[in-house]
């Protein structure tokens, strides 16, 4: 049966499957979100180093970049709406460049744009590097409960089905509806969200009588042990970390520009 | 492998809505006997089969699982020893690779890492399927995801195999390799299907239902030989037979 869309663990590599230990992947991550959100709303050169973990994880990973790009890109509208009222409410001048006045909203809104895909790159190089099923696995290892992994995991599995079934339905419709492009009336489309329910029941019943006659007793057995090797994920956890560190508490770019320029 | 029997008597099963699915069905397979349970839509075939496993419970009647009637006591016992392929195999794989929905009954049956490993291996073996092991379930072809639904039935060492639909939506190629496959095993065997062909090839007993009762218990090319009896119970005979003379 043929899987629609994109896939998020094909890419082979040192970050990748039999890599770097899924936890340390999860640290690291959640430690460059931290980072990136804990800046003031008006910096964005203190922000540019940061640019280089997903970079360099997209190098080391083998990722294609305009695949990584592409997928960040997806995320930009929504970037762009979170900060499009800034440079309404915030008129306050900062600073002249030739000229040109430059107020407090335009800055926050580059800077909010600008953490906002630096943080939805790193999630995706997360997920284009690693395994659902590890990601989980390393999830749950770190204390997540037991039922939530498992849901992710249903989800994960199932989400491609319940898309597919969606498109049936929709081409079943366009079928049988007036016009060359048919448009769905909310009617139709509330009948149609209903029906797709009540298959995601059934299926969801099915798979569990399946679950049922397995032996499934509630708990949901893995045999994929995680081995974190602190000679490759510590190493991994501690770099990183000095460097978001450093990068926090040092303006790295002031001083390099102030080395450049000999001041 | 098994050496017991499965029994069926005086089975009735209705659902919710008054629908009587079954109305006193019986029989019983012997040891190792390959059976086939045909019948129109709606002749009670899937719902048989989930009164085996005591996925759904009947109104009245027995099913007897070498000397071990099912019940709320016994049900986890019996679905140890039943292996249940359902018709969808997007349904029976739901973990996240081959191996963990293999492993996952093995698991469920408190086996340790060793000796899961051993079932996993050897269950794919079996189907041909030792390749997929790491792929994940929802990227194999069709005829993969049969191939590898039926090694996480086997990986439990099941006494009776029990199949809805086997042969659904594979293609020839496919359906071919699940003939052969299913023709390799030793275990008591009951495979539901519309495909007759299918039940010719594997199947030297038939039972067909309808409305809910055995229509005919015997032997399969005699029934399907039987134009009236299939004609009644709303069934054809099989391709095969088809072009011969009567």
């Amino acid at each position: 049966m043929p899987t629609s869309g994109c896939s998020l663990d094909e890419n082979p590599g040192f970050f990748s499957r039999g890599g770097v230990d899924p936890r340390a992947k999860w640290l690291v991550t959640f430690a460059f979100l931290l980072v990136v959100t804990s800046f003031g709303k008006y910096e964005i050169s203190r922000l540019t180093p940061l640019v280089l973990y997903p970079v360099s994880l997209t190098a080391v990973s083998c990722v294609p970049v305009t695949k990584l790009l592409r997928r960040v890109l997806v995320a930009l509208p929504f970037v762009l709406f979170v900060g499009l009222f800034n440079p309404l409410f915030d008129r306050e001048i900062l600073f002249k460049v030739w000229g040109l006045s430059i107020s407090g909203g335009w800055i926050s809104f580059v800077s909010i744009t600008f953490r906002s895909l630096l943080a939805v790159a790193a999630a995706v190089v997360l997920a284009m590097t690693t395994p659902f099923d590890r990601l989980c696995i390393g999830l749950e290892k770190m204390g997540v409960p037991r039922v939530l992994v498992t849901q992710l995991q249903f989800l994960y599995r199932y989400l491609s089905l319940l898309q597919e079934e969606a498109v049936r339905m929709v081409r079943a419709h366009a079928l049988r509806a007036r016009g060359n492009r048919p448009k769905i009336r909310v009617s139709s489309a509330a009948s149609m969200i209903g029906f797709l329910l009540l298959r995601s029941l059934d299926r969801a019943t099915r798979i569990y009588r399946s679950m049922l006659v397995r032996g499934f007793d509630g708990e949901v057995r893995l045999m994929k042990p995680l081995r974190f090797a602190w000679s490759r994920d510590g190493i991994f956890v501690g770099f990183w970390a000095l460097y978001f560190l450093t990068v926090r508490f040092v303006d790295v770019p002031g001083r390099l520009f102030g080395w450049v320029l000999g001041r | 492998m098994s050496h017991h029997f499965l029994e069926v008597r005086d089975l009735w099963v209705a659902y919710p809505d008054g629908t009587e699915a079954l109305r006193g069905l019986s029989f019983r397979l012997e040891h190792g006997e390959a059976v086939g349970l045909v019948g129109a839509n709606g002749a009670g075939k899937s719902t048989t089969l989930l009164a085996l496993a005591g996925l759904i419970n009947p109104c009245r009647g027995s099913v007897n699982l070498g000397g071990t009637v099912l019940s709320k006591q016994t049900v986890g016992e019996i679905r140890r020893r039943i292996g249940f392929l359902f018709q969808d195999p997007d349904d029976q794989l739901f973990m996240p690779t081959v191996f963990d929905d293999v492993a996952f009954g093995p698991l469920n049956q408190g086996l340790t890492a060793e000796e899961v490993e051993e079932r996993v291996r050897t269950a794919l073996e079996q189907v041909g399927a030792r390749h997929l092991a790491e792929r994940p379930a929802h990227r194999l072809s069709g005829g993969e995801k049969r191939s590898v639904a039926i090694a996480t039935v086997l990986s439990m060492i099941p006494d009776v195999l029990i199949m809805d639909e086997p042969s659904a939506s594979l293609d020839p190629r496919g359906r071919r390799l699940l003939i052969g496959l299913l023709k390799s095993f030793t275990h008591t065997r009951l495979v539901a299907t519309h495909d007759l062909d299918l039940v010719l090839e594997v199947c030297p007993r038939t039972i067909v239902l309808s409305g809910g009762r055995v229509e005919a218990d015997g032997e399969t090319a005699r029934i399907f030989q039987d134009r009236t009896l299939l004609e009644r119970c709303g069934l054809e005979p099989p391709l095969c037979l088809q072009g011969m003379p009567r």
